[in-house]
């Protein structure tokens, strides 16, 4: 199967029915996109699919040919550098122990993506598939509003 | 037996997942995957599906990329929406929104955006969980389902679908391939209330409610409420003690504790059947005073 994941021409030959965060992380050795719970409650798999955050451990991979995969390391603009959203994570102190961050950022991303300009409320909607067990919410709520503030996406 | 050893099928049409389907009775139809894959790690290789006696499926056909079962038609003899449509594409619907605003209140608390854009409409009535959060809007609109299997399609309603907790009418290689909904009736205001203990949660007890006034006179009402007995449920006793009068506060509240009976609440997890029957006794108390002032078509 052909896919384009992060920005990439790629092709991969996914087993049966294995979920896309088995393909990423296992097949394409991509590790920053995390496994927490495997049902779908905690969105540290969340990955971008054709723009939509999607639960990686949930989808099988075969569901992605054709589609457009993001992942947190297809965020950066160039070596080194981070994506707007990520500095404002940095910025707030919108991370603790990180496991949560990389679902966080994309769900952030997609958000404003759609949203240039959300509100609280709309931020804590977006993040609501999104835990952390840090339980750092209100910094991350912060970063999110920093990173829209400076037009960031 | 992991899921890599599954073996997974992406039929382009419908006569291909039927002739898949017939090849290999047991496999599994399969559309977001949003509760199925849940099911398929937790029993893996003990067995699968509602039925935890059955063994594990031999394969997946997945439905999503099966364009008929995708999108929304409507027109003036009502809405048909392909059970694959992703929930996301339902809930960014504005013309749905218009139409159905308590379905679009549904499935706004269904899940959150990762589950959205995966989980199907579909998905969420063949689960047939008592708590599927769209089931009691479409039930208040009298939706109507389209079966489809090997010999052809036939039609139910909605509220026939459903026979047991995670049971449905469909037949074995059957599946569920559109919703149809009537249009809204003149002047309908409908909307959904959904009780949980937390954000992304399940509902531990969910009211959907549509009247039409005319003038002071409630001409219809439809009450439908989730997580509430073994299946969705269309509570007719409240309807009928509410229809063909005003909706003054003691009518109201003289339904709502007809609700509160008419439910077949079970204690869980969740809540206790005690208190799911106090929530749907305020929920439909809250549902009908609102409905009964607000602007034709609208919702809260």
């Amino acid at each position: 199967m052909r896919f384009l994941l992060n920005g990439h021409e790629t092709e991969a030959a996914p087993r049966g029915a294995e979920t896309l965060l088995d393909l990423l992380r296992e097949s394409l050795g991509l590790k920053g996109t995390k496994e927490g719970c495997g049902k779908g409650e905690c969105g540290a798999c969340t990955v971008l699919v054709d723009g939509r955050p999607a639960n990686a451990c949930l989808l099988p991979a075969a569901e992605v040919e054709g589609a457009s995969v993001t992942t947190i390391e297809g965020l950066s603009p160039g070596p080194g550098q981070l994506h707007p959203v990520q500095e404002a994570f940095v910025d707030a102190g919108g991370i603790q122990c990180g496991f949560c961050s990389p679902g966080m950022i994309l769900s952030a991303v997609a958000l404003l993506e759609g949203n240039p300009a959300p509100t609280d409320p709309e931020i804590r909607r977006a993040l609501v598939g999104n835990l952390c067990r840090c339980t750092g919410y209100v910094q991350i709520v912060d970063a999110v509003r920093l990173a829209a503030q400076r037009g960031g996406r | 037996m992991a899921l890599r050893d599954l073996t997974y099928h992406r039929p382009r049409s419908l006569d291909e997942a039927h002739r898949l389907m017939a090849a290999q009775p047991r496999a599994r139809w399969i559309a977001g995957g949003t509760d199925l894959m849940i099911r398929l790690k937790d029993t893996l290789p003990r067995g699968c599906g509602l039925d935890v006696s059955a063994s594990p499926p031999s394969a997946l056909i997945s439905l999503r990329g099966v364009r008929e079962l995708r999108g929304v038609e409507l027109s003036s003899a009502g809405t048909r929406i392909g059970a694959v449509t992703p929930t996301s594409d339902l809930l960014d619907h504005p013309e749905l929104r218009a139409r159905y605003p308590a379905l679009t209140q549904a499935l706004c608390v269904l899940g959150g955006p990762q589950v959205r854009s995966a989980a199907t409409i579909g998905g969420n009535l063949c689960n047939a969980s008592p708590c599927a959060d769209t089931a009691p809007p479409l039930l208040v609109h009298e939706a109507r389902v389209e079966l489809s299997g090997p010999e052809g399609s036939r039609e139910a309603l909605l509220e026939d679908f459903f026979t047991a907790p995670g049971q449905t009418r469909l037949a074995p290689g059957e599946l569920l391939a559109r919703v149809h909904l009537p249009p809204p009736p003149t002047g309908a205001r409908a909307l959904f209330l959904k009780k949980t203990r937390v954000a992304m949660d399940l509902a531990l007890a969910s009211v959907a409610a549509l009247v039409v006034m005319e003038a002071e006179t409630c001409v219809r009402v439809r009450v439908a409420a989730g997580a509430v007995a073994p299946t969705p449920l269309r509570l007719r006793q409240t309807e009928a003690a509410l229809e063909g009068g005003a909706l003054t506060d003691a009518r109201i509240a003289r339904g709502a504790a007809i609700a509160a009976e008419e439910i077949r609440p079970i204690s869980d997890i969740r809540a206790s059947a005690d208190y799911r029957r106090a929530v749907v006794e305020v929920f439909v108390k809250r549902a009908l005073t609102t409905l009964r002032s607000a602007p034709a078509g609208r919702a809260t």
